[in-house]
């Protein structure tokens, strides 16, 4: 019963062991030149959304073609044969994204491997051995497989010796740090997100923004409501001299408004989720903000897309990772 | 999967509905005004809001016991109750009571809603007036109810201005909104006196006292219940607490949390009518109702309520404050839903209706983004019961 697009993305996550369906190691690809070490106790975690968030945009407009065909679930259980069916060469479609020069997605990644290494912390990342969490999984309703695959991760982290993680997309850190503990046995990983970990290591950073600007604040879901990381990632903006935060009147912190790509939504009703994605847009332009922050890839998608559908060119969407390491000093 | 493509067609008809929007957009700024102002006003909701939540998580697991004590306490007060283990029960019951070519003057009742008992006691060949006006607009505009607490909420003035038109043949300017509530008013009167059955449902219902609370603003109840010779009221048996002095709490709580500081009427209706004017003989059958029915509804509540995760949905108290923080409700209105909505909506799909298909199309529209949570006094865990009913609907439907 599970929508069909659902469908598709699980069946990557099972078979491919990442959101995409992208090839092995593909992921790792933004990281080549910076020699992070491959094995550590603590770990920085990518996650799907950051490392093939150059991918995503294609995933979209697969993801809407499914929409709009006939194609039931059984069939999109089963890649070769949906991809038949949809009739787009899925591989092809994701090289030439690869080929294309630079990777833009890739940029919150290597920033925040910038700030981490500014605040004096060691840490290794797993690159192409990264697991996917499978986060996802456990929203479709797929517990089995959920399950199976949340082992899967939490064997790999052992295997490597990891005891910290540091990690960088909302939905994996819950997943990491909540689902896997109820699922897997003896669980002992300390799992923080990188807000955490910048909030408690302010004072150790004289952040200042290029210009003065005002910036407003979108609260993903999984980490405000989840994780209830509220009051973190608003230290973080006041300490950056040159930044107003500016927020929106009601709906900010625990009421602040799903971007729409809520829980693989967008895979579901792709249509509908960019109306979501235009409201939310809205209520964040209303502050007369320049620049919306969020920690989370999926979010900047969505609100990237929002502003785009309201021709707001003048408004920018950065990851927490790069304000913050655009204003580190020195 | 026919079921959920229609019902997607249906969710995408509405979020390209302007005035859907239009309408949500102007009721989510005054609910998140009012209810902020009443909640300032009376701080201690909040509290209050806790301990209800412990109340109703209770009774959850004594419904059975409660039902039997309420229904001894309104036998004692000279009423007539009955347990239905089914939608089908209740609605025999209830025809059985009203027969057919009757009047009848109806108050807005979700419970009412879920057994469609307008519909059938039409077809039993009686006449059924809705006069909730809410209600009232959607029975004559042959819609559904897409709100709880207001069930006309996507009906724009325009719209009702032209039914009025339609129903009275007299012109009713759009932004003369105090002569569309004339003519509802003027149009139900006469039918309270010539109602033989006024029908309500309840919001909380004190098992001790055997008394239905029902919380209003238009006094269509009063009246309803109040003035033709029999009242029936039916219930779900999660309305019900053991004592008065929670049955209380839960009221102001719900009330509070359905925007309004204090509602006008809260009726409260333990028996039929009775005096003992004359030389202290209890007589039954004053100046209200002569008979008084209560129809106690289980449709598959008990089964929820082993759910561990799901019966969270049994402490809904239906004050709608949810779904005005709901995106998706925000562009859709009740189209994300059945008989109830959004997260809610898709438990009661499943285990009220049972009608799974249906279950799994909501509960896959749901965002599991949390903020519904965030303003439920029973924080009532929406997207928890999303993933958790997911799971069910995939479990069951690999091992079929």
């Amino acid at each position: 019963m599970i929508p069909p697009g659902l469908a598709y993305i699980a069946d990557n996550i099972i078979t491919k062991g990442n959101l995409l369906g992208a090839a092995k190691g593909r992921g790792a690809e933004w990281a080549k030149d910076l020699n992070l070490p491959k094995q550590g106790e603590t770990i920085f975690f990518a996650g799907c959304g950051h490392q093939y968030a150059s991918e995503l945009e294609s995933l979209s407009s697969l993801i809407r073609r499914i929409d709009k065909s006939a194609v039931g679930t059984d069939v999109a259980f089963g890649l070769a044969n949906f991809q038949k069916k949809v009739g787009i060469d899925v591989t092809r479609l994701y090289s030439r994204v690869t080929a294309a020069k630079g990777n833009p997605g890739a940029e919150p990644l290597r920033d925040a491997v910038k700030v981490l290494s500014r605040l004096g912390i060691k840490f290794a990342y797993l690159a192409e051995d990264e697991p996917c969490c499978g986060g996802p999984l456990h929203y479709m309703g797929l517990h089995q497989q959920f399950t199976q695959q949340t082992q899967k991760a939490y064997d790999r982290f052992k295997s490597k010796g990891v005891k910290r993680i540091i990690s960088l997309v909302p939905s994996c850190t819950y997943t990491l740090r909540q689902l896997m503990a109820n699922n897997v046995q003896n669980y002992d990983l300390e799992v923080k997100h990188f807000v955490e970990v910048v909030a408690e290591n302010l004072s150790s950073l004289t952040l200042r923004f290029p210009r003065e600007v005002k910036v407003t604040y979108h609260d993903p879901c999984q980490l405000v409501r989840f994780l209830n990381l509220t009051e973190e990632p608003r230290r973080i903006l006041k300490a950056i001299k040159g930044v107003e935060l500016v927020e929106p009147e009601w709906t900010k912190g625990a009421y602040a408004t799903c971007c729409g790509g809520g829980g693989g939504f967008e895979a579901v009703f792709p249509e509908l989720s960019e109306i979501l994605a235009v409201n939310r847009a809205k209520e964040l332009l209303a502050t007369g903000a320049e620049i919306i922050v969020t920690p989370c890839p999926g979010c900047i998608m969505q609100l990237k897309a929002g502003l785009k559908e309201l021709k707001a060119s003048n408004v920018a969407v950065l990851d927490m990772t790069q304000i913050v390491a655009m204003s580190m000093e020195g | 999967m026919p079921v959920f493509n229609d019902y997607k067609k249906e969710i995408m008809d509405a979020a390209h509905n302007e005035r859907i929007r239009l309408a949500l957009s102007r009721a989510i700024a005054s609910y998140r005004t009012n209810t902020n102002a009443a909640l300032k006003k009376f701080p201690h909701t909040i509290q209050l809001a806790k301990e209800v939540k412990e109340i109703k998580a209770k009774a959850a697991t004594q419904m059975e016991e409660l039902v039997r004590i309420a229904s001894e306490a309104i036998e004692f007060n000279h009423g007539k109750a009955y347990f239905a283990r089914t939608a089908d029960d209740a609605r025999r019951i209830i025809g059985d009571l009203v027969g057919k070519d009757k009047l009848i003057v109806k108050g807005k009742s979700m419970t009412g809603e879920e057994i469609e008992i307008r519909e059938y006691l039409e077809e039993l060949g009686n006449e059924v007036y809705e006069t909730d006006l809410g209600e009232f607009i959607i029975q004559q505009l042959h819609s559904r109810p897409m709100h709880i607490v207001s069930p006309a909420i996507h009906v724009p003035r325009e719209d009702v201005a032209k039914l009025f038109d339609k129903i009275t043949g007299e012109k009713h300017p759009p932004d003369d909104i105090a002569k569309m509530v004339e003519t509802a008013r003027l149009l139900l009167r006469e039918k309270y006196v010539q109602a033989h059955v006024g029908m309500s449902g309840a919001n909380v219902v004190a098992a001790d006292t055997g008394t239905l609370f029902i919380i209003e603003n238009e006094g269509n109840v009063r009246l309803s219940t109040g003035l033709p010779p029999v009242h029936i009221a039916i219930v779900g048996i999660e309305k019900l607490v053991p004592t008065l002095g929670e049955a209380f709490k839960v009221a102001e709580v719900t009330w509070r949390y359905a925007n309004y500081t204090v509602p006008s009427y809260v009726s409260m209706v333990s028996g039929p009518s009775k005096t003992g004017d004359i030389e202290k003989v209890t007589t039954y059958g004053a100046h209200g109702p002569k008979e008084f029915h209560v129809i106690f509804l289980d449709a598959g509540r008990t089964e929820l309520a082993k759910n561990p995760v799901l019966k969270q949905a049994l402490s809904c108290l239906r004050c709608g404050g949810c779904l005005y923080e709901c995106p998706v409700y925000a562009v859709t209105a009740g189209h994300f839903g059945d008989k109830c909505f959004t997260s809610v909506g898709a438990v009661w799909a499943d285990f009220i209706s049972k009608d799974r298909e249906k279950a799994g199309a909501i509960a896959y529209t749901c965002l599991t983004c949390g903020r519904c949570k965030v303003r439920c006094p029973m924080e009532i865990d929406g997207a928890e019961m999303t993933v958790a009913l997911r799971q069910l609907i995939e479990e069951s439907a690999s091992l079929s």
